[in-house]
């Protein structure tokens, strides 16, 4: 294989010599890219070794196709939260993963049970349908941040607000909390809070869902609460309580990762010239650079885990019953034997094999309302605001090094 | 060239139904993959092997095998 693709120079050796496994989470020496360690030669297929905050060990694999294939294989691996080896980045997180109620930290036949209540929310047709109040939330927002004048923060402006109207539209929550709602995903996806923080926070969330539940109830809307408390909560497949704890996680969901995209994805547009004249020219280069730049962003640093049921060998190595690992999305999407030239932006790769949703049966439920969101985000942004700019050096802007949803915490930019 | 899915496997991600309008779309109530036509025409055929590669549950195959005379085709769900 040849070593040109590679923006930069070096694939280092992905374990030191010495008797201690790295220390994982690892930092990202370039925030555009996976940190080094991560970034493998083509034909290095091993998962590493790492130590985790607790002094436990773990497996990160990092094969775009060894993560498709354990993600896909429900009976070798398990995906069940708060089980013993189930890999944690901190403390807090084990916090989180104890009291998760919600079908991402269940196996099946319950997650699929569970899941098929909720698919049709965001299935490609509803989420067809409701494209156009997507884009005249869009425009609404880019009207107000216009009528501001520059500069502006983009992540503020813009990035936040717009999922968070999306998902009220969609959900039914009043737009006015989605401060409060935010403030609670942040907690859980942080790197840095305390087990209590994190559990206090998943707890008010779901509780703030629930007093959502009992409204909708007394005064019903044209809203997926109301849908779904009609269609599976009155007629008793589905508790208050149950779905007070899904819709926390559609919550946190909706709202941190579309807007952590749209900054980042904002910002790379702004850095290459060619995507950027190529959007703006042509309608149809955008749904593929959107694809492009999920494979190329990866938010989603340090999940999905998995731990084995059985002995495995993954990529050389023997991963034994009860290990945990993680199938690292970032790595896997920038694997150079799947991906062309990995580390650059190319909005001509027709096909959306990358992983940034994940894979298997807890692959993101939300995709297609992502996906409209970021076509709609993208073009409105660059119709609107033709020449706009970044407002500071690229060294000033301030990275998401401290969370598990990457991006940016601000995006100064004018026009 | 004959598509087949698996209603069992699927966990309504929608992918194919995003790849390949013109082939699948999902069904209302819970998002169920349904197959609008199992056999893609020579156009069709690169977007129905993207949904195959990209459908996370594996629910989609496709066979060389022609219809099966008697099983008046479980895949053309009426709509």
């Amino acid at each position: 294989m040849s070593p040109e693709g590679a923006v930069r120079p070096s694939i280092p050796a992905a374990v030191p010599a010495s008797t201690d496994p790295p220390a994982f989470p690892f930092r990202r020496d370039d925030p555009l890219h996976p940190p080094a360690a991560l970034r493998r030669a083509p034909d290095d297929r091993r998962p590493l070794r790492v130590t985790l905050w607790h002094g436990g060990r773990a497996w990160v694999v990092t094969g775009h196709d060894q993560v498709r294939a354990i993600l896909a294989d429900d009976a070798r691996f398990s995906g069940r939260f708060a089980q013993p080896g189930l890999p944690t980045v901190t403390a807090a997180r084990v916090a989180v993963d104890q009291d998760e109620r919600a079908f991402v930290g269940m196996d099946n036949p319950d997650h699929d049970r569970y899941r098929r209540m909720f698919t049709q929310e965001f299935s490609v047709p509803r989420i067809r349908a409701l494209q156009p109040r997507i884009e005249r939330i869009a425009d609404e927002l880019l009207d107000a941040m216009v009528a501001a004048g520059p500069p502006q923060d983009l992540v503020q402006a813009f990035a936040v607000g717009f999922p968070s109207l999306v998902m009220s539209a969609l959900i039914g929550s009043p737009y006015e909390d989605h401060r409060f709602i935010i403030e609670c995903a942040a907690a859980r996806h942080g790197l840095t809070q305390t087990p209590e923080t994190a559990r206090l926070k998943a707890r008010e969330l779901a509780a703030y869902f629930r007093r959502l539940i009992d409204a909708k109830a007394q005064r019903p809307g044209d809203d997926l609460v109301t849908r779904i408390l009609n269609e599976h909560v009155l007629p008793g497949r589905l508790t208050r309580d149950e779905f007070a704890e899904i819709g926390a996680m559609l919550l946190r969901a909706g709202h941190d990762t579309t807007a952590n995209m749209i900054g980042m994805g904002t910002l790379l547009v702004l850095r290459d010239d060619r995507l950027r004249a190529r959007l703006a020219g042509d309608a149809d280069a955008m749904r593929p650079a959107v694809d492009e730049l999920l494979r190329f962003v990866s938010p989603v640093q340090f999940s999905p885990r998995r731990v084995a049921k059985v002995d495995v060998e993954v990529g050389g190595e023997t991963v034994r019953a009860g290990d945990g690992l993680f199938l690292s999305l970032g790595a896997a999407n920038r694997d150079p034997t799947v991906f062309d030239r990995p580390d650059r932006i190319d909005s001509g790769r027709e096909t959306v094999r990358h992983v940034a949703f994940g894979f298997g049966i807890h692959q993101c439920l939300g995709q297609t309302l992502a996906r409209v969101e970021l076509q709609v985000a993208f073009t409105a942004i660059l119709r609107r605001l033709p020449s706009l700019r970044l407002a500071v050096p690229f060294e000033e802007i301030r990275f998401k090094d401290d969370m598990q949803i990457f991006g940016v915490h601000a995006l100064p930019v004018a026009w | 060239m004959r598509l087949e899915v698996d209603e069992h496997r699927c966990v309504g991600a929608g992918q194919c139904a995003w790849i390949a309008p013109g082939l699948f779309t999902q069904r209302p109530g819970d998002g169920v993959v349904v197959l609008l036509r199992p056999e893609p025409s020579g156009d069709e055929a690169p977007y129905a092997r993207e949904a195959i590669e990209a459908c996370p549950a594996r629910a989609i195959r496709m066979t060389d095998t022609p219809a099966p005379p008697s099983a008046a085709s479980t895949e053309e769900t009426p709509r």
